[in-house]
């Protein structure tokens, strides 16, 4: 594909902003290969932007308009003459067309991340349903195609109903969803069969008005539940699959955002679980590596599980894209021994061509992380974005730490265009009570306050994350 | 010096003006002689030193008459045009008057009209028999021109007067008598005003394929779709001074010469044009567009020309006994026609009746159509070989008489069988459940285990929907960024051409706009997978009026599309239901509609007709009537109607749905008239283009004037469609609309 055998000869372009930016860089750094950053007006304070200025160099560092335009992401990469793009999360990470595009344009670049059409197939939701189904993977009970039918939508809603009520579900939900929805857009619960018809009746007319397709999707609404993922990497012959163990990202806000992440998913050696937790977190590791196999995954990835009370789990999507909470997994795993594990730097480098290197065996985990976001919000405020000028961001380094964030020094006001993440804190410990321990004295210790325009001071979820640090991977 | 002397001498220089006008610079020497002849002469009346007055203006109106006489051999057909347009020519007022006996305007008259434009009237004429005296009334509509009057808009009819036209026709109708349609018009004004240029007039074209009385038409300036709006008739007269044709011969040379923006083209290039687009009298008489040439006085009529009125009041009474003879299934009939048609004949003095019966007036429909339907034959080059000809017409033979078999008698009868069945099916059944109730057949099924069910795999057949188009522009082989022309707008990022040509199907993501896509875009992913069969492929655009170099240019376009003609008819399948195709493709010379295309047009509303196959014009776009062939060209437009209101009333459905820029000649008639028309969205419909709109009226066109919305806002077109959606949004109006005849209902 790319006659370049070596690391050095190649440029990545690194298409995002933030924390995930001066990771990508870093990586880059360490793997000696030459990259070229973007920013936008609104970001000229952040620290991705002087780490660029300070290490990229000739072509290391562009001025655009915005972030979503491929086109003038295509012009940057053809000026600094990058031969790979990598897209970071959110933005272009998982949109298969500019994918495609990167690959497929006169000047052919690498695109890190998984092909454009393992993306294209994992990002529909129904598609993936399918796959999983087809290899035996759990997924959530209801159907796994657009039902078109309406005395069919009622047969499958009544199954769903019944099934929940063999399964002893006390108050039984069926979840009505357009099938060409998404985002939340579509979605509707019933807890009455009777209600069914006219639920079904008013998604399918919604769905035939916003999308042109009539089909809608019945399944069980599963109300009590862990959200667990299984961090998969692999290289570009897609032939062996890893994977970096398991999280636990069940502490979220009320609009669904993660807030702190643990690794591993559970921790039966000191947590009671009404369920075998540890089979558990192998059935869904092992599920997800079939699936990569499958499909012949070749990038970093994550797998996305919901856990029921009863200890069953299910298949809720894939991620085709490096997230947030990657560092949570890499300061807990070992390759053949080695710590400072990297995740950014295997997706560059396997991304770049690079074979892995290493099989399941040589990974080992040791201890337990947990990430906090650190956001300008008001939690008690149904968590409602805080904006205004940072005057303050300080924290005690301990070894047990890393932080990630773009918010530079001096005074940093927040730009509104962008998500609120400001700080990414990753703290290890070689188990969970001592975790806990080092995660409240990281918060004690944080220094951070700022102002807005009306004077007043700044809010922060630093109170909500001191409370949730308590109840980790309680379920 | 009396006053009525006065008025002679006016008069004279009047008719020398007329003379200097329509020459225009030419002969010259003529002109000279005859104003220094009536210079000396009213000279020498001014000084009084005249003897014989009278004698001596009588011989300066001799003069005059004989240089006129001999001017009007050399006469071209640019000279004609001016002839047309000249205040001092005759008008539909002045017709009236002196045509008719007594006339009384309706729908409003001079300034106080909807249309000044239009003069409708009912009118009467006197004729006798023997002793008795009787009436005729007739209906006679026209354009009006005026003597110059600018509020008559040189005869240029807005929409709402060609609707006036239509409704006075339908009194006509009501009332049985005929109607006497009178074309004095450059065209129709362009505007797209409720209801519209071209919706108006192909209602207009299609109420008169239809009409059940004797219509007459006179051309005096027949200007393309102005004329056509009224001049669909069972006799077509024209003025040997007047043109018939698809364009002016100054908007020919405006498009020639490549003229923009209000740009005059030169002299000499629109002479050529007047010239090369053949639209006299006697060239349209050869093309048989026309049936007869009525002779003006030399240099053109006159409203002094009272002989000429009288010669018109013949041919048009002529002409109408001979429609109403023609309609008749009576005996003798080629003998009452000589018999009028003799000279020195007065056929004022030779009565007929004009009222006609039923079945008179469905003969009348019919042969007025059949007549249309068999012109322009020629015009179009037709390549089939002979055996696939002959083929053809056996198969014709064989095929209407046994589809009219199954269709009229079979399948009603079948359909009284299937309903017997069905109930004798019904209490079967019912039998049957009496029967087996003792022994406890049926009933509950068990409960299964539903969690299998519930999350195992089930099938789905529309599994494989990544793989949507089965054909993708080439253009999609660009690594291009596209902007889209909503852009600054609705602040459209730019689009990648791959993406863009491909999987968007050439539609804007963010604004939904439409960019065009190629015709066998449509062919390929509207219709089912290999279920297209093209037919008469071998029917070529042709140069019947063989104007210099269009040869070239038709070889040239062939070569670019691959295509004969810029129509293809082919029979495809639409989820399965048949369906008769004809698409005009805006690749192919911007769409122009010529006899070629009419004749594959016309033929597949036939072939459509006989199959009870469903009917679909898909324009990917038209630019009109190409002008090149001149009135080839525009005849299409009452000749495809025609066909269409055929196949319509036969049962048919007739569906239109237009892309990309569709305007002119074809909107405003075969494609204008359907009951069901749709658009795809960000298309462009209207009667005529901006360029031509500030040319002719000088008028400025506010943007997006012709957008496919507006015509939805004035009733025009039925729906807008996504591209993407057309295919199910065929299927879905199959399914619920469409006319009583169809195969497979």
């Amino acid at each position: 594909m790319e006659t370049a055998t070596s690391l050095k000869d190649h440029r990545v372009l690194v298409g995002n902003r933030g924390e995930i930016a001066i990771r990508i860089m870093q990586a880059c750094r360490k793997l000696g290969t030459a990259f070229t950053a973007i920013f936008t007006p609104e970001d000229q304070e952040s620290a991705h932007v002087s780490f660029a200025r300070k290490y990229g160099g000739d072509h290391g560092l562009y001025k655009v308009a915005s972030y979503h335009d491929a086109n003038e992401l295509m012009a940057v990469a053809d000026v600094a003459g990058c031969t790979a793009v990598h897209p970071g999360y959110g933005f272009f990470a998982e949109d298969f067309r500019f994918a495609r595009r990167v690959t497929k344009r006169d000047r052919k670049m690498i695109f890190i991340g998984p092909s454009w059409k393992i993306i294209r197939e994992l990002g529909d939701k129904i598609n993936t349903k399918r796959l999983a189904r087809s290899l035996g993977v759990p997924t959530v009970p209801g159907s796994d195609r657009p039902i078109y039918d309406e005395m069919e939508a009622e047969n499958i809603a009544e199954d769903v109903f019944d099934f929940q009520l063999q399964q002893g579900v006390a108050h039984p939900l069926v979840l009505v969803k357009a099938s060409a929805g998404g985002g939340g857009m579509g979605i509707e619960e019933v807890d009455d069969i009777d209600q069914f018809r006219s639920v079904y009746r008013r998604i399918r007319n919604y769905a035939a008005r916003q999308f042109k397709d009539e089909g809608v999707l019945i399944e069980q609404r599963i109300t009590d539940f862990n959200h667990l993922e299984v961090q998969v990497v692999s290289d570009r012959s897609g032939k062996n699959p890893v994977h970096f163990g398991t999280r636990n990202c069940s502490i979220q806000s009320t609009g669904r955002q993660k807030r702190l992440e643990v690794a591993p998913g559970f921790d039966p050696s000191v947590i009671d679980y009404s369920f075998d937790s540890k089979k558990v977190l192998q059935d869904i590791v092992q599920y997800s590596l079939t699936m990569a196999r499958e499909v012949g995954y070749d990038n970093v990835g994550t797998w996305e599980w919901i856990v029921t009370r009863k200890g069953e789990p299910f298949l809720m999507e894939v991620n085709t894209r490096i997230q947030v909470e990657n560092g949570v997994s890499a300061s807990i795993a070992r390759i053949k021994g080695r710590d400072q594990v990297d995740l950014l730097e295997e997706q560059i480098r396997t991304g770049l061509g690079e074979p892995l290197g290493y099989s399941q065996e040589d990974i080992s985990f040791d201890g337990v992380a947990l990430e906090y976001r650190l956001i300008a919000e008001s939690p008690e405020n149904n968590f409602t974005p805080w904006v205004g000028t940072i005057d303050r961001l300080r924290w005690k380094e301990h070894p047990w730490l890393s932080v990630h964030t773009q918010v530079p020094k001096s005074a940093y006001i927040i730009p509104t265009e962008f998500d609120p993440n400001l700080a990414l804190a990753i703290v290890w410990a070689p188990n969970l009570e001592e975790l806990k321990k080092r995660g409240l004295e990281f918060l004690d210790e944080l220094v951070l306050y700022g102002h807005n325009n009306a004077g007043d001071s700044m809010q922060n979820n630093i109170a909500f994350l001191k409370e949730k640090t308590s109840s980790i991977l309680k379920f | 010096m009396d006053n009525l002397f006065q008025k002679r001498i006016q008069s004279l220089t009047d008719r020398l003006t007329y003379i200097q006008d329509i020459f225009a610079g030419k002969q010259a020497d003529s002109v000279a002689l005859l104003q220094q002849k009536l210079d000396e002469f009213t000279d020498r009346i001014n000084h009084n030193n005249i003897e014989k007055p009278y004698e001596e203006v009588v011989a300066l109106e001799d003069l005059f008459k004989e240089v006129e006489s001999r001017l009007d051999i050399s006469i071209t057909p640019l000279d004609k045009v001016r002839i047309v347009r000249h205040p001092q020519r005759i008008s539909l007022r002045d017709i009236l008057e002196n045509v008719y006996d007594n006339f009384t305007e309706v729908g409003g008259a001079d300034e106080y009209s909807l249309d000044p434009s239009f003069v409708m009237a009912r009118a009467v004429i006197n004729r006798r028999r023997g002793k008795k005296r009787y009436t005729q009334s007739v209906m006679v509509i026209g354009q009006e021109k005026g003597h110059g009057a600018e509020y008559r808009n040189g005869g240029s009819a807005k929409p709402w007067g060609n609707a006036k036209a239509r409704q006075f026709m339908r009194v006509a109708e009501t009332e049985g008598i005929p109607i006497h349609s009178y074309i004095f018009t450059p065209g129709s004004y362009p505007i797209e005003d409720y209801p519209g240029a071209a919706q108006q007039i192909a209602r207009n074209i299609y109420c008169m394929a239809g009409l059940k009385v004797p219509v007459i038409t006179v051309i005096s300036e027949g200007g393309s779709g102005g004329a056509e709006a009224i001049g669909l008739a069972d006799r077509r007269l024209m003025l040997s001074n007047g043109y018939y044709s698809v364009i002016s011969p100054e908007g020919a040379a405006a498009i020639e010469g490549r003229c923009k923006g209000g740009e005059r083209p030169p002299q000499e290039l629109v002479e050529r044009c007047a010239f090369n687009l053949k639209i006299t009298a006697e060239d349209n008489l050869r093309f048989g567009y026309i049936d007869k040439i009525i002779k003006e006085p030399p240099l053109g009529a006159r409203p002094y020309h009272f002989d000429f009125f009288r010669q018109l009041r013949q041919e048009v009474v002529r002409a109408t006994d001979e429609v109403v003879i023609s309609a008749k299934l009576a005996p003798f009939k080629s003998m009452r026609t000589a018999r009028r048609n003799k000279p020195d004949v007065n056929l004022d003095e030779m009565y007929l009746s004009w009222a006609l019966s039923g079945s008179e007036k469905r003969r009348l429909c019919k042969m007025r159509g059949d007549k249309f339907l068999a012109l322009s034959k020629n015009a179009a080059v037709d390549n089939r070989p002979f055996l696939a000809k002959a083929m053809h017409r056996v198969d014709d033979l064989v095929t209407t008489p046994w589809m009219q078999f199954k269709y009229e008698f079979y399948r009603k009868h079948q359909r009284k069988i299937h309903s017997l069945l069905e109930q004798l099916d019904n209490e079967w059944d019912v039998f049957k459940g009496w029967i087996g109730k003792p022994f406890g057949k049926g009933g509950v099924k068990s409960k299964e285990d539903k969690s299998s069910e519930l999350m195992s795999l089930s099938t789905w057949t529309d599994e494989h929907k990544h793989n949507k188009w089965n054909y993708l522009s080439p253009r999609y082989k660009i690594d291009q960024a596209v902007t889209c022309p909503n852009a600054s707008v609705y602040g459209c990022p730019d689009l990648w051409g791959p993406d863009l040509f491909a999987e968007f199907a050439g539609v804007c993501s963010n604004c939904g706009h439409h960019f065009p896509m190629e015709p066998e875009w449509y062919v390929r992913n509207v219709f089912d997978k290999d279920s297209v069969l093209e037919f008469n492929s071998e029917i070529e655009s042709g140069n019947p009026l063989e104007y210099p170099g269009f040869d070239k240019a038709v070889k040239a376009a062939q070569e670019k599309t691959g295509c004969k003609s810029g129509c293809m008819t082919f029979e495809a399948r639409i989820d399965g239901t048949k369906l008769v195709v004809a698409m005009l493709m805006g690749t192919f010379r911007g769409g122009s509609f010529g006899a070629a295309e009419g004749y594959k047009f016309f033929v597949s509303a036939q072939r459509a007709a006989k199959n009870r196959y469903p009917f679909l014009a898909y324009v990917h776009g038209t630019a009109g009537i190409r002008i090149q062939e001149g009135t080839h060209g525009v005849i299409q437009m009452p000749r495809c109607t025609i066909a269409v209101r055929r196949y319509i009333e036969n049962g048919g459905l007739y569906m239109v749905c237009y892309d990309t820029n569709s305007f002119a000649g074809p909107v405003a008639s075969f494609l204008g008239c359907s009951p069901y028309q749709f658009a795809i969205r960000s298309s462009n419909i209207g009667f005529a283009g901006p360029g031509v709109i500030k040319s002719t009226t000088g008028v400025d066109v506010a943007p997006k004037y012709h957008r496919c919305y507006k015509g939805l806002a004035r009733g025009h077109i039925q729906a807008i469609w996504d591209r993407r959606e057309m295919r199910n949004n065929l299927i879905q109006a199959l399914q619920t609309i469409g006319g009583r005849n169809l195969y497979y209902r």
